[in-house]
């Protein structure tokens, strides 16, 4: 099958679409997406426009009335389901963990059905249970029900990579759990992603969510209609239309400079020594920088490179900030 | 005679009686189990099979057990026979309601993610479904056995085992000797017998459900 590589390969959606029976119109109606291998594209649109619809017809839990998908190259609705879906990683919101198995056994079962050798398998299992921050002595043998929701949420993604597929769909798989978990959870998850590079499929209505997480996004609207797919970058940059832009919000910019770090922005001048400038610590999202400047009332920073500019932050997102920023800022400043 | 005394002077006969009873009752929740949990679980995916086995069950429960043990006579001949039938049939209602209701009443996101994973449906319903309505169906098979352990005195009008022959002799008799320490040792009896059956259902459901839903947060 497609997984010969667990690395992540390219999926292909043409014409994908799904008309329920008794319904007037199509639920997902003529998808064409092209998924780059390894890439994370989220779909983001409001509740109903049927990506969680598009997601599913991919592990074929919902078959497509017509249309084709090819994953690796290869027609997936040529391969038995079941079989499809052991080589694609699932991951939902309400995790779905089996309460009458452990956590191990959970994570084991994919690799047993695969008909993994039991040694192997117990292996990978330890490997994933750290791999999610979950140490492997304390948590293998618990069972889902005395884990906590931010811990249900690991094992599910611990379980979903089991077999290492080269394939994921996740459905908000964060989205069950408080906001503080959440952010943790998804900085955890980029840097997992970061290492392993599986092509992802990633559901969710949070569009900071895709913004944080997301390679590409597939802004969707009702019946699965792409408003825009592109980086996140570019689409805070230039919308393709209102709809894609109220999606945003009011705030684009700031979630522009959230993408960027100092590290990405040529510091001047010397490293400063104590001048009396905030300093921030490289890795330091340029949104994080603009908030300590305010917070400071001042106009510049200091980075372990260099110093950071309020002109060099709005030539960052492309804006210009030398005049009439620089006063703004100034008059701020007291 | 003192209702000890009797109980004493005829321990053989209520100890075989009770025994019997016992067994009669247990013979036919171990047969109602086996076919209406199988029932269940064919039921489950197909529909028909569900209505009808609901609806075939309820009806028999509707019969009254005297005229059903009469109806029996003429196919199954006297004392067992009849006795066995009548009781596995009246026991499948509880079993195959629970077995069903407790397969359908799994979480939607554990299926969901069974099958997402690439669990068959089979494998979901045996693996997935199965030890989780397990609890439920074991309720139901412990109501049936409290019910088949009432129901099993009258067996004794066909002359069938169990403590019946006793409360039913005590009756016909009423007012001579011994009639009401009869009637009280089988009364008892099915009392007694229906504690340690229900003792019995509360040790089989803690040594078969899975640890996982027993344990605390």
């Amino acid at each position: 099958m497609f997984d010969r590589d667990p690395a992540g390969v390219r999926i292909e959606l043409r014409g994908l679409t799904k008309h329920y029976p008794g319904q007037p119109a199509p639920a997902v109606d003529n998808v064409n997406l092209d998924i780059p291998a390894g890439e994370l594209v989220v779909f983001v649109g409001p509740s109903g426009c049927g990506k969680t619809t598009t997601m599913k017809m991919i592990n074929r839990l919902v078959e497509p009335t017509s249309g084709e998908i090819r994953i690796g190259g290869e027609d997936v609705l040529n391969l038995h389901p079941d079989e499809l879906r052991r080589h694609i990683g699932y991951a939902i919101q309400q995790v779905g963990l089996f309460p009458h198995l452990t956590v191990g056994e959970n994570v084991a079962l994919v690799p047993k059905l695969l008909g993994w050798p039991a040694a192997k398998v117990a292996d990978r299992v330890e490997e994933l249970l750290s791999l999610v921050n979950l140490e492997p002595g304390a948590y293998h043998d618990r069972y889902p029900r005395q884990l906590s929701g931010g811990q249900q949420q690991r094992v599910g993604v611990a379980r979903a990579l089991a077999a290492d597929p080269p394939v994921m769909l996740m459905d908000e798989p964060f989205g069950a759990t408080d906001p503080i978990t959440r952010e943790h959870l998804q900085s955890e998850f980029a840097k997992l992603q970061k290492k392993l590079r599986k092509t992802i499929i990633f559901v969710t209505h949070d569009f900071e969510e895709a913004i944080t997480l997301g390679d590409r996004i597939a802004v969707l609207r009702e019946r699965s209609h792409i408003a825009q797919y592109d980086t996140p970058a570019n689409i805070l940059a230039a919308p393709a239309d209102d709809y894609v832009a109220g999606f945003i919000g009011q705030d684009a910019t700031l979630k522009r400079l959230a993408l960027l770090t100092v590290d990405d922005v040529p510091a001047v001048g010397p490293v400063p020594s104590s001048n009396g400038l905030p300093r921030v610590d490289a890795g330091t999202s340029l949104r994080e920088a603009l908030d300590t400047m305010v917070a400071h009332g001042s106009d510049r920073c200091a980075t372990p490179s260099g110093v950071l500019t309020y002109t060099a932050l709005c030539e960052a997102v492309g804006t210009d900030g030398a005049k009439t920023g620089h006063e703004e800022v100034a008059a701020g400043d007291r | 005679m003192t209702f000890g005394e009797y109980v004493v002077s005829r321990w053989g006969t209520l100890s075989l009686a009770a025994a019997e009873h016992a067994l009669v009752v247990a013979i036919a929740i171990g047969i109602a189990t086996v076919v209406g949990v199988g029932i269940g679980l064919l039921g489950f995916q197909a529909p028909k099979v569900r209505g009808a086995s609901l609806a075939l069950s309820a009806g028999i429960l509707t019969i009254p057990s005297l005229a059903l043990l009469t109806l029996l006579i003429p196919i199954t001949g006297l004392g067992w026979g009849p006795t066995l039938v009548a009781l596995t049939g009246y026991a499948f209602l509880p079993i195959i309601r629970n077995t069903v209701t407790g397969l359908d009443g799994v979480d939607a996101a554990t299926v969901e993610a069974g099958r997402g994973m690439g669990l068959s449906a089979a494998r979901v319903l045996l693996k997935v479904r199965l030890p989780l309505a397990w609890p439920l169906i074991l309720t139901g098979v412990r109501v049936s056995a409290q019910m088949l352990i009432g129901i099993a005195a009258i067996a004794a009008y066909v002359d069938g085992p169990g403590l019946g022959t006793q409360i039913f002799e005590g009756l016909a008799r009423l007012g001579s000797v011994n009639s009401l320490n009869a009637t009280l040792a089988g009364t008892l009896g099915i009392v007694v017998i229906a504690v340690l059956f229900d003792a019995f259902f509360f040790a089989v459901r803690q040594l078969t459900t899975p640890r996982g839903l027993r344990v605390r947060p």
